[in-house]
């Protein structure tokens, strides 16, 4: 067995006989969906059964489920287990309606642990590490998430928890802590905190980042590796599916492998439904192949990406997603324009002189909307010449990349409203939204 | 070069932002000796020179204030009009483009902060025309 691989010969799986595993999972998954009170109903009149699934192509006979499936059926409607097999609930905050819960048995919490102890091993974690956890330890799965699969992979935790830079700043000096998880705005933010202390965070000994949870940038992630002298691996997950270990980055970084053994992956235009042709951008649509508390079939993510064509040379053969694109309901339409933050990002990034936070308000001023970005200078400067050029220079870069042209307004570090969840990048404010 | 340190602390227009720079000065007695607002509709940039400006730039770093900290002239001449007005012309006079100036009083004389565009080139030409270079006070 080579040391390179977790479970070598599920990753290098053939792909022919990797479907076929996926047939037998799918197969097993669609008994045990039978016990749903949400999908008993509609296997039946579909002629759904164990016995009449031939091939991944099947899939297609299944109707897709969404977030508001999840919320209707609140909060147990979707279990295919009776509660007394359910161990573990996590939850979304529901800010815009029904929270959606997500169910666990034990099985599920160990086959997600293991999922993810591969990804971490993906990226050269191993059990000597010393790996620190930024994330939340309730419901945002990136807490415990995390915490059980570095526990599998065997390396000493640190579940020092979401907030609290200072402490985090501490941690790692005290420990030694070679691996940190945490969410990409929180990587600058922390950054930023060990030079308050003056500490260069590219000499301590941390030299991986499990980055995940908030679409970025390429430009993004190189700038996270800068500044800590450490690689940064895109990681991916989603509470509906477990939580993080869904789809990792290998130390290729190129593309996202995504975990077919566990997962059915498709790729369907929003609007149509229908599969894009291979390569092109649309939403990733996911089956689980290995859950039994709550198995769900064609979940529609609303993360935008595309396959990436060829094979890997580090030798898994299950395939890459591209970097995540946004989220079809992140999308923002100004002036019949379709634009992602993660365009704007984009752009923002290729300039030193900025930081990484930024602001994207829409509002209404007359009849039309406008739309400013307010971004976060680096430094300051003695020449204003340099400011105002700069600023011009971000507006035609933006033009290029989104077709309008938004008003840019610099701004000083600190003045973009901070929370310790997801950064938020877009303030809409016209009246109609 | 007889140069001085200027602080350059980038301001966006936000009200209270001047007097927290100040404030904070204040709290750790760092005087201030002269200071300067340039700005435009969405932002400007506050000049600085200080008691100590090496103290006053990590200060208001540490409080998330963006500080850039560059070096100035400063030309001390007697504190009249017609001093001030020769001190200029023949600094001018010799080619020097002066990018902003501004001024204050110390122990009776005036201090004259400039920015010229070539900075070499500038205190060359005010040490040779023996006007008087203050060097490197915090």
């Amino acid at each position: 067995m080579s040391n390179k691989y977790w479970n070598e010969e599920i990753e290098t799986m053939p792909r022919k006989q990797l479907e076929q595993f996926q047939v037998e999972r799918l197969k097993k998954t669609v008994e045990i969906a039978m016990g749903s009170k949400f999908y008993a109903p509609i296997f039946k009149e579909r002629g759904i059964t164990p016995e009449s699934i031939k091939s991944v192509e099947d899939i297609r006979r299944f109707p897709f489920t969404t977030k508001n499936d999840l919320r209707e059926n609140y909060p147990f409607g979707l279990a295919s287990l009776p509660l007394d097999k359910v161990v573990r609930l996590h939850s979304s905050s529901g800010t815009t309606g029904n929270p959606t819960v997500i169910l666990h048995s034990q099985r599920d919490i160990e086959q997600w642990a293991d999922a993810m102890a591969r990804s971490m091993y993906t990226i050269g974690l191993r059990s000597s590490d010393i790996i620190q956890n930024t994330s939340g330890y309730g419901m945002f799965t990136g807490g415990l998430g995390i915490q059980y699969a570095s526990e599998r992979l065997g390396a000493l935790t640190v579940p020092a928890g979401a907030g609290n830079s200072k402490r985090h700043v501490k941690f790692i000096m005290d420990f030694g802590t070679t691996a940190l998880h945490c969410i990409p705005s929180y990587a600058t933010r922390l950054a930023a905190a060990f030079q308050e202390e003056g500490i260069n965070p590219a000499e301590t000994t941390v030299r991986t980042l499990i980055i995940g949870a908030e679409p970025h940038s390429d430009a993004q992630r190189k700038r996270i590796e800068e500044i800590w002298g450490a690689k940064a691996y895109n990681n991916f997950g989603m509470s509906e599916m477990c939580g993080p270990g869904v789809a990792i980055e290998c130390q290729e970084q190129n593309g996202l492998h995504i975990w077919e053994d566990n997962y059915i992956v498709e790729i369907v235009d929003p609007v149509t439904l229908e599969p894009v042709p291979d390569g092109e951008v649309g939403e990733l649509v996911l089956t689980t192949l290995n859950r039994e508390a709550m198995p769900l079939f064609r979940y529609r993510t609303r993360d935008l990406t595309r396959f990436l064509p060829g094979d890997c040379p580090c030798g898994r053969t299950h395939r890459r997603l591209a970097r995540f694109q946004g989220r079809s309901d992140d999308m923002i339409i100004v002036k019949g324009v379709n634009i992602f933050p993660i365009q704007i990002e984009k752009i923002l990034m290729q300039f030193p002189e900025l930081a990484s936070d930024y602001l994207i308000t829409i509002e209404t001023i007359g009849d039309n909307d406008e739309m400013t970005i307010e971004v976060e200078l680096a430094q300051s400067t003695d020449d204003f010449a340099l400011l105002q050029n700069l600023t011009k220079e971000i507006s035609r870069r933006l033009k290029d990349e989104i077709l309008l042209t938004p008003k840019v307004k610099l701004v000083g570090k600190g003045v973009i409203p901070q929370t310790d969840g997801k950064a938020v990048r877009v303030k809409d404010l016209r009246q109609n939204h | 070069m007889k140069t001085i340190k200027q602080l350059s602390i980038f301001l966006e227009n936000q009200n209270g932002k001047l007097s927290d720079i100040f404030n904070a000065l204040k709290e750790e007695s760092i005087e201030i000796q002269a200071a300067s607002v340039a700005d435009t509709t969405d932002y400007g940039i506050l000049r600085l020179i200080t008691s100590n400006q090496i103290q006053a730039s990590k200060l208001l770093q540490s409080k998330g204030i963006l500080v850039n900290v560059n070096e100035v002239l400063a030309i001390e001449i007697d504190a009249n009009t017609s001093t001030f007005a020769n001190a200029v012309e023949t600094i001018t006079k010799e080619g020097v483009s002066i990018n902003y100036l501004y001024t204050f009083h110390k122990d009776g004389n005036l201090v004259l902060i400039i920015r010229p565009a070539n900075l070499e080139h500038a205190e060359s030409v005010i040490s040779a025309k023996g006007l008087k270079l203050i060097q490197g006070w915090e």
